[in-house]
């Protein structure tokens, strides 16, 4: 052991030179925030079951509420798929003459929402449902053609608002003159839509209950740490530390846990996604469609891991404000 | 510096530890506590602290009453005093260093500075070579050394220390009182609580004594009670 203690060598002046200017309390604040922030890391490595078993709860309370909103997100866009190839049949009126049946006709391919426009003539019409019916042998004996010219409307592929254009289509449709109905087969279509707004709003408790899961967690992890960490507490409050500094590590842990649990969250997502995509892709082949599934996307996790974040500083702040407080020196 | 007006001090277990006490430190000077055990000692430096408040009478320091700090300005008051603790009081999961390098830490020192003076310190106590040790590997008198150390690292305006030389022995506690005295040469208000009166009575300093909570007597090194 040294005992040559040199004790004319310890800065003695300093009680006159202690003002430290700004610029070096800047410089050490950046530095101890990243010496908290390692050391915080370090912490949760330190204590891997607790930690594995607070990260997992969150990623899995962030991942159910996320998978479901992508879902409702990939079946909207399958309705308005389904809207957008919805034909509209637009029935003439009986006796309109032909110089009318052809006005219409212009008069609906020149909307910009119309794809395309097959014409069906009455005597057409009558034809094929002959030959589909069965009745072919009794319909010979009217004497007047019951059925009406009709149009076949093809509309271009609609957005995501789809059912709404389609509803102002049908409306400006009805309007023209010598047409006498459109019909559309809209009724499903219009089911999908209730049925994805009672979902989003489900998925949307879920996902709020979920949360609020999320901060108790958190909170509940961050409080054990600063139970166990009392004495130290005490201690950096006795040599002067500020309220903020005693907090600072601890915010620190609820963020990292928040920010880990996101990113793991993501990653469940991601590699289902990837799983059930495959799938998908197969059976939209068996129909001969198109259907790519939408996945996360790489804004999608970096949302995650934010909201994560967030989530984990909030349980921590509530933490620290309901027991920090409480520890003081004695 | 320091004032103490009829100050007491009643536990909530209802024992007055500390009955109408009134001395006064000046700026510089430094002083011995003594008095036996369960005297009323330490309890008298944590008021200093303000770990503990006094039940009655005021306690100024530089003319401010220490009860009317606001919360948000004890830290800074706490910068200002060095505690040397009757039991140490050191973090056992960091290294000596870093445990004498907190006070500096707290109160913004930049990382430059901080090596230089955490060593100084720590030289200053003779165990500049135990820098990168734990604390619990050390012996009680130099976990005790390393408290002093870091009450000194950053110089305060009031030095506070209870039983500094406890666990140290003869050679060592002259050292450490050396030390403090060498601070109170720059200007810095020293209180030592002790038992140690072989040691005190060497130095030709003033004595503050207390016997069950009350001051017995207050003056020079002569004699003590
Ligand atoms: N937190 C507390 N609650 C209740 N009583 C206390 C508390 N701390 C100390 N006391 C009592 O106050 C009296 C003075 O205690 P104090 O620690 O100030 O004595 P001391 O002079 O420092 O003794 P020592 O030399 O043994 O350290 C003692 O009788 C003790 O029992
Ligand atoms: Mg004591």
């Amino acid at each position: 052991m040294a005992r040559n203690s040199r004790l004319t060598d310890l800065p003695m002046r300093g009680a006159k030179d202690k003002k430290i200017s700004l610029a070096d309390r800047w410089k050490s604040y950046i530095v101890h925030h990243r010496i908290t922030l390692r050391s915080a890391f370090k912490k949760l490595l330190m204590e891997p079951v607790q930690t594995l078993l607070t990260v997992t709860v969150i990623a899995i309370a962030l991942a159910l509420p996320s998978a479901m909103f992508l879902m409702l997100k990939n079946v909207e866009q399958l309705g308005s798929g389904v809207e957008a190839s919805a034909q509209l049949s637009v029935f003439i009126k009986k006796g309109a003459t032909s110089q009318q049946i052809k006005q219409v006709q212009k008069q609906i391919l020149d909307l910009p929402e119309v794809w395309s426009v097959d014409y069906i003539s009455a005597d057409q019409a009558l034809q094929e449902f002959k030959a589909l019916s069965g009745f072919g042998q009794a319909l010979t004996y009217l004497d007047d053609n019951p059925l009406p010219a009709v149009f076949l409307v093809q509309p271009i592929r609609l957005g995501a608002s789809g059912s709404n254009q389609v509803e102002q289509l049908v409306t400006t449709i009805t309007s023209f003159s010598a047409v006498d109905e459109v019909l559309v087969d809209m009724l499903w279509v219009q089911r999908l839509s209730v049925m994805t707004d009672i979902s989003q709003k489900l998925v949307l408790a879920m996902g709020v209950s979920l949360i609020i899961g999320v901060l108790l967690v958190i909170g509940n992890t961050i409080r054990l740490g600063i139970h166990s960490r009392k004495e130290e507490i005490v201690v950096v409050k006795l040599i002067g530390a500020t309220d903020a500094y005693v907090r600072r590590p601890f915010l620190y842990s609820g963020f990292l846990l928040g920010l880990l649990g996101g990113f793991i969250a993501s990653i469940l997502l991601v590699g289902s996604l990837l799983w059930i995509g495959q799938s998908v892709s197969v059976l939209a082949a068996l129909y001969q469609s198109k259907f790519d599934l939408t996945g996360l996307g790489f804004s999608g996790v970096l949302g995650l891991c934010a909201l994560g974040s967030v989530i984990g500083l909030c349980g921590a702040w509530m933490a620290v404000m309901q027991h920090l407080r409480a520890i003081e020196p004695k | 510096m320091i004032c103490f007006d009829n100050v007491s001090k009643r536990y909530s277990t209802g024992l007055e530890a500390l009955k109408r006490i009134s001395f006064e430190l000046s700026v510089g000077e430094m002083a011995f506590l003594t008095g036996p055990s369960g005297a009323g000692k330490s309890t008298l430096l944590k008021l200093l602290m303000l770990m503990e408040r006094p039940s009655s009478g005021a306690l100024l320091i530089n003319g401010k009453n220490l009860m009317r700090l606001p919360r948000s300005a004890i830290p800074n008051y706490r910068r200002q005093v060095g505690v040397v603790f009757q039991n140490h009081q050191l973090l056992s999961d960091r290294t000596v260093f870093e445990n004498v390098a907190l006070p500096l830490q707290i109160s913004g020192y930049p990382p430059s500075e901080t090596g230089r003076r955490v060593r100084a310190a720590l030289d200053g106590v003779g165990l500049l070579d135990k820098e990168s040790h734990y604390p619990l590997t050390l012996s009680g008198g130099q976990q005790q050394r390393v408290g002093i150390a870091r009450a000194v690292v950053h110089k305060p305006k009031i030095l506070l220390a209870d039983e500094p030389t406890g666990n140290l022995d003869p050679v060592l506690s002259a050292e450490i009182m050396a030390l403090f005295r060498r601070f109170q040469d720059v200007g810095v208000t020293v209180l030592i609580a002790t038992h140690d009166l072989s040691l005190i009575h060497n130095l030709d300093h003033r004595i503050i004594h207390l016997a069950d909570g009350m001051l017995i007597s207050d003056g020079g090194s002569a004699s003590g009670a």
